[in-house]
């Protein structure tokens, strides 16, 4: 059964039924206690309303308060096929931020849309930005069907404009489901009450995507943090993406010095590899200049870009807007090298992705902005899609000011 | 058709934490109290029907008697409308026996030491409570299709649960919230108000030293709750 994980975030309109959706897909995987469920119930009898599954969120809030659970900001469930993450996307911003700094990384989406409703402009800002992220695997659910009394017309309808509006943005949905989140029509099980359709239900539909590559079949980079002299020379850093193996020819960037890992050092051990995510040390066969900020590659791996300009979408947080030209901070995994944005290709207001004019040479807060960056001394950057660790940045020295992801790598 | 919503222990910071849209309208804030010793409900509801501090009259009455006052409408501001109806309010038109029911479960609560039959009344005051509430929400909502000039509803379910639960916080969201759907069934010009509003003591709630107001039409600022009577009549 067990595929690993795949981590996905629902976005729409804030009242086409996110949090029904979660609370009823939480329901029907039986990822609650029952109790906390007759709970909920309960307190909807005493109300006299049906049960709302909405509030299972709430739940969950109450517990992250209470310290219970320590993970903020994702929810888990699992089917017969894998485990999910939910990635709690609290409005479309923060989604954005997140995901450019690196706090979550979405692998699939499901938008959702309310049936009696339909395509709002917050429905269409939500899939831009899905677009943007290079998230492919889409599944769209047009919720409430039981407010139009499961009608396929209606269906049929708000399906032909979404898709219209989905092309323009080169967005191919993988699926469209009817589904009552309330009552839980075709979100773990298929109904009578929609005989006209013969697709998935939503737990199907996800089933069916595939986990993005874990970074441990990626090439190899490794984020030298510092050398330590000792009775042998220890590169300390970090392996980002790959795996880092004992006897591998290794070529030391930006220089292109080649040597051979000799081996791999652990407190008080050695050992033969070092998995993604690790802090280790290692040492090598020959004796080159290595530094804080240098990136260790694979020598057979030639898909790295060592390069002084790069294209990139960058998510300014500031109040203090930036203007074209000025010097600043870039980090990239250890890297530090000053950089400055040359130009400005589209600038966007985040909230409404009104595409404003770039002329003006300035980014403000809460702008989103496709730009051409510069750097003063060579960088290792990856396509932010193919590897995100070493694919996205922060700009600012003591305060972070911006994040961006790079886009397509090597000019 | 005036509408008043009028929300006992509607705390102002939970509507804003839970987002109630419909009860905060355009304009909302806090009423100022700080003119009664302490922030009780009877005094409260009483000042505000006649716009007068009633604090020194109600409290003269003893903790028990002060439930038993009632006002006659020509003491009231209520008078000025022809058909005015008016829902359970405290010192007015309030169903006693529900709510002296109500205050005896409170106290056969605090009586026992036994974890057992503390479960077993705060159960049957919640059942009690949450009864109460929805025969109160069907008056308001028929009441509202009716020809009166003027409906007060009084809803006390915010108040009653929140002094045992206040701090389950997913029962106190799902009262606040069905509170919210009631004020959206209004459609008439109408304010939102409460006499004061609760804040922790542990588990259980206990009255805090602000009420809350809310108006589509006007921003009131920082009224008091005696203020009311003239700004009611004035939107006649």
């Amino acid at each position: 059964m067990d595929e690993g994980y795949l981590k996905f975030v629902i976005v729409g309109h804030v009242d086409h039924g996110k949090s029904t959706l979660i609370g009823r897909l939480l329901y029907d995987t039986g990822s609650i206690p029952i109790e906390k469920v007759e709970e909920i119930k309960n307190i909807c009898d005493s109300l006299g309303k049906q049960m709302e599954f909405g509030y299972v969120m709430d739940h969950l809030e109450e517990e992250r308060e209470q310290g219970i659970t320590i993970e903020t900001t994702q929810t888990f469930f699992k089917t017969n096929k894998r485990n999910y993450v939910i990635i709690d996307a609290p409005g479309h911003v923060e989604f954005l931020k997140n995901m450019i700094t690196g706090a979550s990384q979405a692998e699939a989406a499901i938008l959702i849309i309310d049936a009696e409703e339909g395509v709002r402009e917050q429905t269409k800002r939500h899939a831009y930005i899905l677009s943007m992220l290079g998230i492919s695997q889409v599944i769209v659910v047009i919720n409430k069907m039981d407010l139009i009394s499961f009608d396929r017309e209606k269906f049929e309808s708000i399906k032909s404009d979404l898709l219209n509006f989905l092309k323009e943005i080169g967005i191919t949905p993988s699926y469209i489901i009817p589904i009552s989140a309330k009552e839980g029509d075709f979100v773990a099980s298929k109904s009578a009450n929609l005989p006209w359709y013969s697709g998935p239900t939503v737990l199907e539909a996800l089933d069916s995507f595939i986990p993005k590559e874990r970074s441990v079949k990626k090439p190899l980079r490794f984020a030298v943090q510092d050398v330590y002299n000792f009775d042998k020379r220890i590169v300390a850093g970090r392996v980002e993406s790959g795996l880092l193996k004992k006897d591998q020819s290794i070529t030391i960037l930006p220089s292109g010095e080649k040597t051979k890992v000799k081996s791999i050092e652990e407190f008080l051990k050695t050992t033969e590899e070092a998995e993604p995510g690790k802090s280790t040390g290692l040492t090598t066969l020959d004796k080159l200049f290595v530094d804080r900020g240098n990136i260790i590659v694979d020598s057979d791996d030639m898909s790295y870009n060592v390069t002084t300009r790069f294209r990139a979408s960058i998510f300014w947080m500031d109040k203090l807007p930036y203007k074209l030209g000025t010097p600043i901070l870039l980090r990239c995994a250890t890297q530090e090298v000053m950089c400055r944005v040359e130009t400005i290709l589209k600038l966007m207001d985040s909230s409404t992705l009104e595409v404003l004019v770039s002329d003006s040479g300035v980014i403000r807060n809460r702008e989103a902005a496709d730009v051409m960056i510069a750097t003063d001394k060579e960088i290792v950057v990856d396509d932010f899609l193919d590897i995100p660790e070493t694919g996205r940045f922060v700009l600012g020295k003591e305060v972070t000011v911006a994040g961006g992801i790079v886009k397509g790598g090597k000019i | 058709m005036i509408v008043i919503l009028a929300i006992d222990a509607l705390e102002y910071t939970l509507v804003e934490k839970y987002q109630c849209e419909n009860l905060k309208q355009k304009y909302y804030g806090k009423t100022d109290i700080s003119e009664f010793s302490e922030p009780r409900t009877m005094v409260l509801w009483s000042s505000f029907m006649t716009g007068e501090n009633k604090e020194k009259e109600i409290l003269k009455l003893g903790d028990k008697e002060m439930w038993n006052a009632r006002f006659d409408i020509k003491e009231t501001f209520f008078y000025n409308f022809q058909s005015p109806k008016i829902i359970d309010l405290p010192g007015f038109s309030y169903d006693k026996k529900i709510h002296e029911e109500e205050r005896e479960l409170l106290k056969a609560y605090f009586s026992t030491d036994s974890t057992e039959e503390k479960n077993k009344i705060r159960n049957d005051y919640n059942a009690h409570a949450f009864s109460h509430h929805r025969e109160i929400k069907n008056q308001f909502l028929d009441a509202m299709k009716g020809d009166h000039d003027f409906l007060l509803g009084y809803f006390s379910i915010a108040d009653v649960i929140g002094h045992l639960n206040f701090g389950n916080s997913l029962m106190m969201k799902m009262i606040y919230k069905d509170l919210d759907e009631i004020a959206k069934e209004i459609k008439q010009n109408h304010i939102v108000l409460s006499d004061h509003g609760m804040k922790a003591i542990g588990q259980f709630g206990d009255h805090s030293e602000y009420g809350f107001w809310s108006t589509s039409f006007k921003d009131l600022n920082n009224p008091k709750i005696t203020d009311f009577s003239k700004i009611i009549v004035g939107m006649m």
